[in-house]
This record gives C-alpha cells, sequence and structure tokens, in this order.
C-alpha cells in the first residue's frame, strides 16, 4: 500500500512539474521569437534598401534603366526590383519598388526620382565668354559659394574662391598667368569631365504648366509684371491700364510665363514662383526695373518659403532707368536662367556708374555677361557683384524649373 | 494503541508535513516563476511592439505622398530634445498616406503621472498628432532617450535650435528601456532596445 502511494506520489508531482515546465518552455521560445521575428523582418527591410540604393545608382548612371532586378539572391533572401519609367511622364519622374523577402518575411520601399534642377547651381555657364579670345576671369575677389560648373574652361586669376563643389566638362582650368599665381581655392571638390549640357527646350514644361494651372500671357508684346506680396499688378505697356489680382488666383501653380514677350519685372515676391518668358530677337527677354525681393528674407528668417525663378529664353537684364543708375544698388531674390544668352546689365559699357547687385540666389547662363566696366579707380560703368547663394535651392526649386538631364536624384522615400 | 502506533502517526504527521511544505513552496515558485516568465513575454512584447512603431514613424520623417508639399525636407524636424521630438510626416488612418503633411510629436512624460502601477519607474510614452489630444501609452517604457547626428556623424548638442540645427540632423539614435509594469517581489525585468542610427532618407534627399 504504502508502495503504491509513494509512485503516485512521485508519478503526480512529475506530471505537474511536467505541466509547468511545458508552460514556462512556451513562454520563453514565444519571447525569443519576438527577438527573432524583429531580426527577420530587420534583414528583409534591408535587403529592400540595399535594392533601393542600387536602383537609384543604376538610374544615376543611365537614365534609361528600367530592367528592375528580379529575385536576385541577397544576403540569405531574395531581392526584387521594378522600375515605372512612366510614373509620371510630365515631370518625367520614375518609380522604384524594391522587396526584399527573407524567411517568409518581406518588406517594400518605394522611391520616387526625377532629373535634378538647373537652380540648384550658384553658378552655370556654358561659355564663360562670348569671344574666346577675351575671356572672363574670375579673379581673386571673387568667391562663389554653393556648386558651380562651367561647360568652359574656368578661368582663374590671382586665387579666385568656390566654396562649393565645382564642376566643369573635359576642358581644365586656365589659368591667366601661371597655377602658382592663379591656383584658385575650391572649398569643395573640382571634377572635371562632369558633362551637364543646357537644354534647348528648357521652357516647353514651363509654357504647358502655365496652361494647366498657372497663368500664360500671350499675343503681347511686352507685360510689365510687379509683385506686391499677396497680389501681383500687370499691364501691357508703360503708361497701360493695370490689373491687380490674387498671386494664388493668377497662377494656383506659381507658373507665370510670357509666351514671345519681353517682360519687365520687380516687386516683392511672397510664395513660390516662376516667371519665365519666351521669344526671338529682342522677346525672350526678362528685364529688371527695379529690386525683385521675397517678402520674408531667408537670411533673416530661414523659415521663409518665399521663392523665385526668373527665366528666359534670351537674356535677363538689370534695365539701364533711374531705379538702378547714379549709385543706386539692385536687389535681386531668386534664380535665374537664360538659356540661349546670360544675366548682365543693359548697356554695361555706357550707362552711369551704379551700385552693388547685390543677388540671392543663382545664376544659371548660356553665355557668361558683363554687368560693368572698371578701371584703375574701381567702376567706370555698371555695377559692382555682390552676389550670395541661396542655399534653400540645394534642396528646394521654383516651380518646373529647368532639369538636369540624366541626372537623377530622389525626392522622396517610402519605407 | 501501541507505542509503534504513536510512532507510525508521528512519522506520518511529519511525512505529511513535510510533502505540504513541498507542496507550499512548489505552489510559491511556480506562481512566481509564472509572474516573471509571463512578464518576460509581455515585456518582450511590448518592447517590440513599441520600437517597431518608433521605427515605422521614424523613417517617415520628412515623408509625404505628395512631395512637393514639403517645401524643404530638410527643415521637417521641427523640435529636436533628448526625450521629445516633433517632424512633419504622412500619416493615414486606413492604410495609405494621404497627401496631408501631418505633425507628429514623441515626448516622454514625468514618473509622477504612473504612480498607480507598482513600478517606480515606468512613464507615459505620447504619441500625438497634430493638434489631437496625445495618446498615452503605457507599455513601461522607463527611458526614451534621443541622440541626434549631422552627416559627419558628430553629435548635434543640445540645444538644438529650429531651423538652423536641425537642419543638420542626419541619423538620429534612438534609446528605448522598458520594464514590467508589476513585478512579482519587485523584481523588475528589463530589455533594451537601440536603434544605432536611424536615417530617414527624406531628411537628405533633393
Amino acid at each position: 500500500m504504502f508502495g503504491k502511494g509513494a509512485v503516485l506520489l512521485v508519478l503526480g508531482f512529475s506530471m505537474v512539474f511536467l505541466v509547468f515546465g511545458q508552460h514556462f518552455n512556451d513562454l520563453t521560445t514565444r519571447a525569443v521569437k519576438n527577438s527573432a521575428d524583429y531580426f527577420r523582418e530587420a534583414k528583409a527591410y534591408n535587403i529592400a534598401a540595399t535594392g533601393a540604393n542600387i536602383a537609384a545608382n543604376k538610374i544615376f548612371f543611365d537614365e534609361n534603366w528600367s530592367a528592375g532586378l528580379n529575385n536576385v539572391p541577397f544576403s540569405d533572401g531574395k531581392l526584387n526590383v521594378d522600375v515605372d519609367p512612366n510614373y509620371d511622364v510630365f515631370n518625367q519622374i520614375k518609380k522604384v519598388t524594391s522587396t526584399g523577402t527573407y524567411e517568409g518575411y518581406s518588406h517594400s520601399i518605394t522611391i520616387l526620382l526625377q532629373p535634378a534642377k538647373f537652380s540648384e547651381f550658384a553658378y552655370y555657364s556654358f561659355y564663360e565668354t562670348a569671344d574666346p579670345n577675351n575671356p572672363i576671369w574670375w579673379y581673386g575677389t571673387d568667391t562663389v559659394w554653393g556648386p558651380f560648373h562651367t561647360q568652359d574652361y574656368l578661368n582663374c586669376a590671382e586665387h579666385p574662391v568656390f566654396m562649393g563643389p565645382s564642376t566643369s566638362t573635359a576642358k581644365t582650368i586656365k589659368y591667366k598667368t601661371d597655377k602658382n599665381h592663379d591656383k584658385p581655392y575650391i572649398g569643395g571638390k573640382f571634377s572635371d569631365k562632369t558633362n551637364i549640357p543646357l537644354p534647348s527646350n528648357g521652357l516647353d514644361p514651363l509654357k504647358a504648366a502655365a496652361i494647366d494651372d498657372g497663368h500664360l500671357f500671350s499675343g503681347h508684346d511686352t507685360v510689365y509684371i510687379t509683385f506686391k506680396t499677396d497680389s501681383i499688378t500687370y499691364r501691357y505697356a508703360y503708361k497701360g491700364a493695370k490689373t491687380t489680382v490674387l498671386a494664388s488666383e493668377l497662377a494656383p501653380n506659381g507658373v507665370i510665363f510670357a509666351d514671345n514677350a519681353v517682360v519687365r519685372l520687380q516687386g516683392t515676391v511672397k510664395g513660390v514662383y516662376s516667371v519665365a518668358a519666351s521669344g526671338s530677337g529682342g522677346k525672350g527677354t526678362v528685364y529688371l526695373d527695379d529690386d525683385i525681393i521675397y517678402h520674408s528674407d531667408p537670411r533673416t528668417n530661414p523659415s521663409s518659403t518665399d521663392l523665385l525663378g526668373i527665366l528666359a529664353k534670351n537674356n535677363v537684364w538689370i534695365t539701364n532707368n533711374s531705379a538702378n543708375n547714379n549709385n543706386k544698388n539692385i536687389n535681386i531674390q531668386g534664380s535665374i536662367y537664360c538659356e540661349t544668352g546670360g544675366f548682365g546689365a543693359q548697356n554695361y559699357d555706357t550707362r552711369s556708374v551704379s551700385g552693388n547687385i547685390y543677388l540671392l540666389g543663382g545664376i544659371i547662363q548660356k553665355i557668361r555677361q558683363a554687368v560693368g566696366t572698371f578701371g584703375t579707380y574701381g567702376i567706370t560703368h555698371g555695377f559692382a557683384k555682390r552676389y550670395r547663394y541661396d542655399d534653400r535651392l540645394l534642396s528646394v526649386a521654383p516651380p518646373v524649373f529647368p532639369s538636369t538631364k540624366g541626372k537623377f536624384k530622389v525626392i522622396s522615400w517610402l519605407e | 494503541m501501541g507505542f509503534s502506533t504513536i510512532i507510525d502517526i508521528l512519522g506520518s504527521m511529519i511525512v505529511g508535513g513535510m510533502l505540504m511544505l513541498i507542496l507550499w513552496r512548489m505552489n510559491d515558485s511556480a506562481t512566481k516563476n509564472l509572474y516573471n516568465y509571463g512578464g518576460e513575454l509581455v515585456l518582450q512584447q511590448n518592447l517590440a511592439v513599441t520600437s517597431e512603431v518608433l521605427e515605422y514613424d521614424f523613417r517617415k520623417i520628412g515623408y509625404c505622398k505628395n512631395w512637393a508639399k514639403v517645401v524643404d525636407p530638410s527643415k521637417s524636424i521641427l523640435l529636436a530634445d533628448s526625450d521629445k521630438i516633433k517632424f512633419l510626416t504622412d500619416l493615414y488612418p486606413d492604410g495609405d498616406p494621404d497627401g496631408i503633411i501631418d505633425t507628429l510629436f514623441y515626448r516622454l512624460g514625468p514618473v509622477t503621472e504612473l504612480s498607480s502601477t507598482p513600478n517606480p519607474r515606468d512613464r507615459y510614452l505620447y504619441r500625438s498628432i497634430n493638434s489631437e489630444i496625445p495618446k498615452k501609452i503605457n507599455l513601461g517604457v522607463t527611458k526614451f532617450h534621443l541622440v541626434y547626428y549631422d552627416a559627419l556623424e558628430d553629435t548635434i548638442p543640445f540645444p538644438i535650435n529650429y531651423p538652423i540645427d536641425t537642419k543638420r540632423i542626419n541619423s538620429v539614435e534612438i534609446n528605448l528601456t522598458v520594464e514590467d509594469v508589476s513585478a512579482y517581489d519587485n523584481e523588475y525585468s528589463s530589455a533594451i532596445w537601440r536603434q544605432i542610427r536611424l536615417i530617414s532618407r527624406n531628411l537628405k534627399e533633393r
């Protein structure tokens, strides 16, 4: 009797211990499973991120790459990349979807890529001078902040300073005297063999955007546009009737386009706008009749969301008028784009001595233009330059600003 | 009743008493283990859930389905402190981004708010969207510490001012410690999760 009781007691205890042991093991296993699941998810995410990076790199070097990747083994998982080159044809946006799978877990990353904008440049020129035998030199008194590029020789005299990344095409630096005397100081990295051509139809998307949801001026030789913070006043002749409208109602998407016309521009900009002029001959030119500035200056208010693009098929000139002459400065805030011409001062070599050009933004031009002449005792005609790059242009652009063909960049990354 | 019978009864009482003691001890140990093992599981689950939510949200700093609405992604972090962060993102209640910019604010509450729980160190982790009333999450969080790094991986010292300093933020280190809300004999288990460099790709794109 005692023997049976002992056996039952042992069996009973064993059963109780087994049940408890099983339960504790289950709890421990589930706790560890959390960590294991997190590891698997992290691994799937890392594989997907790798695929997205590979795709972005491929598209950067070959804008037509759309083959994608199909079930590529990677890090004990699988990698799939799908490229949609026609995601947004109008804005040239490509969509890349990268999916990583690892032990039953998958993670997707979606990125959008768009060609980089010319507005990122502090300075861009296709030709550094209209006359190859008479180069315009960058002097030791010149400092360029922000990205710099020229398709031409970089003509240096007496150590000019380039603070941002600087690039040129296959051509190299040209020194006025010799390297020791003229070598530039380059704060960023200098790369030659970088080809960034200017488009011949960079304003076409602007015209389309103006028709779509902006404002298109057509059938007028000249359009006078004055930004007045929340509103815009325009007229078609010097003493013509003025029309004033809310800026946001005139061009909800921010694009104002004057087709086959001259634009005469001035005022205070509140918001994000691009003003463009197309045409040939004397048209397709923007004249800056007076200051064109932001309502909120980004130098004093870094949160400013005011941004302007000034785009011309031909030239952007500082008007030779009373507002800009006789020791009067001109303030220009915006990114200037001249597709076949350049940015300069009207009658730069005959106009009276003006003040300084305080430019906050960037200049992108086909041919470098002059803004004044200098003698032994300083300026004899025109302006002195006081250019400053608007750092915001590295990450934001005026609406529909022309793109640097073939150089895509990521504009959105969803993971 | 002879002497041997008394011996039998006394022996039985001793053996029975020992068995009772074993049973009580076993019951106590089983309860303790059950509490601790269960607590460990809940702890691990809390940590996994919290870290997943944090990673999910932080990776979308500066993201918006309508990307053009984020004029300058580098200014997406509006407030950066060691135990709080506020940033722009695109949240969505029903599965997909809606293309509307939202503000998301994480902050760690004081320990005094959670005096009702046995653990003296746990706090609410607040997650508030736009101007809505903050949602209080009590998952036993005892530490939520953020460190910010620039592109050169140098630590950005506090105070981090908007937008001059917040623009420099390239990556965030997230330190999270979770403990049991209550524990047997005040023996609290804890688990630590650290995301060494969480980079929201939208911050430095464009």
